[in-house]
């Protein structure tokens, strides 16, 4: 499952122009199938190869639990992308490869079970996402680009140096997760500085509040069609390395630290649905609002509560679809009216199918009950409560905030009089359906019916916290 | 201790013969320069090359040592030294040299003549300073490394200043000198070692070093600075900070093809012998390594920040070259045994990705001022498979991987990391953002669409500048996806037991 999209991506390189959609098409599919088929067997093993004896990086991989999840999602997304792409994009090659490409760097991401891998991974997913900046990017991209890649490329290098910190001080013959859990170093300052450079690295992703300054203007500067947007909610990964490999291998430093990060999780959540409130472009209120959502996994995963790191993965899971169909009905929004300013207008006398849909998404994603952003929030609520209530309430303020910025920037697009003079807006077509749609009813799914998710998370996160000593 | 010649005979000679094959190239070169052309001379030293790698490569685990001496030592034992060892480490270093060397001639083959250095002599030069180089690697005492150094020193200012042109005299007198000084400091360092220890040999200095009996104490100044002397000395032509202001006018100011031969083979060899000195010879010796760290650091700092100013691409490559030197100077920290591993692999594939970087930008430029940042814009739709190895190249260059020089740098931090440098590979991690910055923006500007009219030399693409680059290209990513083809060579650590020949 991992490397199809990768070998995918170079076969497009030499596929015949007319046919390279319908391939990119039906690799991504594969690698969705491929992805049910691993969901129906129960996760796949552990598979584990000795990549560089010497150093002792093993290639280990496993796709379980929450990881399973999580790339099923981004699977599932990059044919979503991928199906959009083919019709939006004049010529769309360079774009389908880089899709492809980029979602084997996050499939891997989320299967890797050995650190160095996972860097690797982790590094690979970058590349693909800065070059589709800086091909189908707009006119400030070079800013954005050199931004976005710095505190990323920082924050990795610091988790570099952390990584071989983990390993040489305690002691681990390999790299691999299994390995490093039964070499965990004493609590002290020393895991616990070491977990600052790994968080470090995390948090850039995540992303939480002091360094998330590149990512309103990696969306801004973007392609309109949201293609690269949709890719680029690569923040999973923040979370889901905080969870996997943070709290497994530093569990006594994220003890000691959880009342600052959540405190940190909690102001990020709120900051940010501020912010997206004053926003007038779409996508950076889109940016903000997923930082406000990354806030709530933060608070989750800081929590080390049961309930709220199940609730955290949830979200983490889920919220790429309805964010990533959002920026997609931004792209088509922009297609129709040439802006992706909040204040258009009038769009829903004439697109009544684009209206309606995107507001069902807005609704998923202010975490309405009956879609899956509410199961993961309301978990995450619960569970923070019961650690620090105080903070819990806090962070709650956020669905109210949510709510507002997201009616009224939709209101404006959509309902406010439309400009006089303004272009007849045409409504969904063929395929544009389904991309919006799939997430929506799949979002809608895991909201009503969430114990097929819930089942495959549980285990893997209560395995997780077993590390702390049962909390 | 006295110490005897024991004799050389034909078998102990195979240990010279890839440097021998290597110098009759060079002899070769000179001579038949009058009746045959250049481009038939250069077929037949990367000839001469490819015979002395195989060579090198059925030498591998054989050991074999020319120009042994018996030294008694004070429990009657005789210790065998050499003067020439042709032992796994100088094998492996070998083979380095000789891949930047090959790169470098194949090249040359196509811009050498645009450049106006397509002269006979210039492969005569060439292969001369091929030879000072192996000599390096190979070198079992201070004379024989030195000897090799001055050979490919000499030989590298008179490439540098092959050209007829006033940058190239320029860059090629400011070579000349500032490494005459370079060479100075070294055998005044030389002769202080020699002094302290009484041996000019890697095995026999050591062995004193190491045991306190073996040097009385008022001699450990002398030692610690003679250590300090010969470092320095080795600074200037590696280019570590604050000797490192000579290399961006020299790279940049030379001609391309050998600027490459310069940045990568060059260093290579230098790197050779210091790892032969300081992780052999002088490894127990005090003082040098606490100044080593500093020179690291500031050469860290430094570099990267200097190229991150700069403007014109081949001036950046030149001082991301020097950046790249304090990434190298932090594996010699590290002990022999993976510190001696890490900086054999990273010189490998320095060489590759800077020999790629630089092979394109030979075949691109318009002159040999290299090309400006920005004309880099919009490459990737005027030569698309150039342009994606040069953003390979540069992402290697970067650390990124699935690439090597990720492993590269990778490797170089652990080494420094568990000798107990923590905070300079944290540092090594911070002054890799700017890195990664300086590389990303060309990187980057060569996929964004341009409309302009191209600013390349319009008959660029030629066969034996692609196939260097294809060799750099490839390579670079072989060895990062499969580290294990090089690395499970080098880094068994029983051969970086054996470095001062003990």
């Amino acid at each position: 499952m991992i490397f199809l999209p990768m070998f995918g991506s170079l076969i497009l390189l030499v596929t015949p122009k007319r046919w390279r959609d319908e391939m990119a098409g039906l690799l991504s599919a594969l690698t969705l199938g491929f992805g049910f088929m691993i969901w129906r067997a129960g996760g796949s093993g552990p598979l584990d190869v000795n990549w560089v004896p010497a150093l002792g990086i093993t290639y280990s991989t496993e796709l379980s639990g929450v990881s399973l999840a999580l790339a099923m999602v981004t699977a599932f997304m990059s044919f979503i992308a991928v199906l959009y792409a083919a019709r939006r994009i004049p010529n769309p090659g360079t774009m389908l490869s880089l899709i492809l490409a980029m979602e084997t760097g996050l499939i891997g991401i989320f299967a890797a079970r050995d650190l160095v891998l996972f860097y690797v991974f982790f590094e690979d997913a970058l590349l693909p996402s800065l070059l589709m900046l800086a091909i189908y990017g707009k006119q400030g991209r070079m800013r954005a680009l050199v931004k976005f890649a710095a505190y990323t490329l920082f924050g990795s290098l610091l988790m570099l140096v952390s990584i071989i910190g983990i390993k040489y001080l305690g002691g681990s013959p390999t790299f691999a997760l299994a390995d490093l859990r039964t070499h965990v170093l004493p609590a002290g300052s020393t895991q616990t500085w070491l977990y600052v450079a790994f968080l470090t690295a995390m948090a850039v992703k995540l992303p939480l509040w002091p360094l998330h300054a590149w990512l309103p203007d990696f969306h801004e500067q973007n392609h309109d069609s949201g293609i690269p947007d949709v890719m680029g909610t690569l923040y999973k990964v923040g979370g889901y390395g905080v969870f996997t490999f943070g709290i497994t291998l530093f569990p006594d430093a994220s003890l000691e630290l959880r009342p600052i990060l959540m405190g940190l999780a909690a102001f990020t959540a709120l900051y940010a649905a501020w912010i997206a409130f004053h926003q007038q472009d779409w996508k950076r209120l889109l940016a903000y609002a997923g930082l406000s959502h990354m806030g709530f996994v933060a608070l989750g995963v800081f929590s080390l509560n049961e309930t709220a790191v199940i609730g955290a993965m949830y979200l983490l899971a889920f919220q790429n679809l309805y964010t990533g169909a959002l920026f997609l009905a931004v792209g088509m929004v922009q297609e129709r009216t040439g802006s992706i300013q909040v204040r258009v207008g009038g769009v829903m006398t004439q697109a009544g199918a684009l209206g309606g849909l995107t507001l069902a998404l807005w609704l998923a994603s202010i975490a309405v009950p009956g879609m899956a952003g509410f199961v993961g929030e309301f978990s995450i609520l619960l569970g923070a409560y019961q650690v620090y209530p105080w903070l819990a309430f806090l962070a709650g303020i956020t669905t109210i905030a949510a709510a507002a910025y997201a009616l009224t920037a939709f209101q404006h697009t959509f309902w406010q009089a439309r400009p006089p003079g303004g272009i007849p807006v045409r409504d969904l077509v063929h395929t544009e359906w389904l991309i919006l749609a799939l997430p929506l009813g799949i979002a809608i799914f895991f909201g009503v019916y969430s114990a097929p998710a819930l089942n495959l998370m549980q285990p893997a996160v209560k395995a997780v916290l077993t590390a702390l000593g049962g909390q | 201790m006295l110490s005897t010649p024991t004799g050389t005979d034909v078998y102990a000679m195979g240990a010279l013969f890839p440097i021998l094959a290597v110098l009759l190239g060079a002899l070769l070169s000179t001579l038949l320069g009058f009746w045959v052309s250049r481009r038939a001379l250069t077929y037949m030293n990367i000839g001469w090359l490819l015979i002395s790698g195989v060579w090198m490569m059925t030498l591998w685990n054989q050991g074999r040592q020319a120009f042994t001496h018996a030294v008694a030592l004070s429990d009657g034992q005789p210790l065998i030294t050499a003067s020439l060892q042709a032992d796994n480490p100088a094998l492996l270093l070998g083979l380095v040299i000789l891949v930047g060397s090959v790169m470098t001639l194949l090249v040359s083959l196509d811009t050498a003549w645009r450049a106006r250095i397509s002269f006979p002599e210039f492969d005569a030069m060439l292969m001369y300073a091929v030879t000072g180089a192996l000599l390096m690697a190979f070198s079992g005492d201070l004379i024989v490394l030195l000897i090799g150094l001055e050979i490919m020193s000499l030989s590298g200012y008179v490439l540098a200043t092959l050209q007829d042109s006033r940058r190239a005299e320029e860059s090629g007198l400011k070579y000349f000198l500032l490494g005459a000084v370079g060479s100075a400091i070294l055998i005044y360092g030389i002769a202080f070692v020699y002094g302290a220890t009484g041996s000019l040999n890697f095995a026999e200095i050591s062995l004193r070093v190491g045991s306190v009996s073996g040097l009385l104490p008022q001699n450990t100044g002398i030692l610690v600075g003679g250590a300090l002397l010969v470092l320095i000395g080795f600074a200037f032509k590696i280019a570590l900070v604050p000797f490192h202001q000579w290399t961006p006018d020299v790279y940049s100011g030379a001609p391309t093809s050998i600027s490459l031969f310069l940045s990568t083979v060059v260093k290579v060899a230098v790197f050779a012998g210091m790892l032969r000195v300081f992780s052999g010879a002088l490894a127990d010796a005090p003082g040098w390594a606490s100044v080593l760290q500093i020179l690291t650091a500031a050469t860290l700092i430094i570099g990267n920040s200097a190229a991150l100013l700069q403007r014109n691409f081949k001036r950046m490559l030149a001082y991301s070259a020097v950046a790249h030197t304090g990434f190298l100077a932090m594996a010699l920290l590290g002990t022999p045994a993976t510190g001696g591993a890490a900086l054999t692999y990273y010189l490998l594939v320095y060489t590759l990705m800077t020999a790629a970087a630089l092979a394109i930008v030979a075949a691109l430029q318009r002159s040999e001022v290299g090309m400006e940042i920005s004309d880099l814009r919009g490459l990737f739709y005027r030569h698309p498979a150039y342009a994606v190895a040069l953003a390979i190249c540069l992402a290697s260059l970067a650390g990124l991987p699935p690439f090597a020089g990720f492993f590269g740098k990778y490797l170089a931090f652990q080494a420094a990391f568990q000798n107990g440098y923590v905070w300079l590979s944290v540092l090594a991690a911070v002054t890799s953002v700017a890195a990664l910055i300086y590389y990303l923006r060309p990187g980057m500007l060569m996929f964004m669409p341009d409309r302009t009219p191209s600013r390349e030399y319009a008959h660029g693409q030629r066969p034996p500048t692609t196939l260097a680059v294809v060799l750099g290209v490839a390579g670079v990513t072989l060895l990062g996806l499969l580290p294990n083809v090089w690395y499970g060579w080098v880094s068994n650590p029983a051969i970086w037991q054996l470095l001062a020949g003990r």
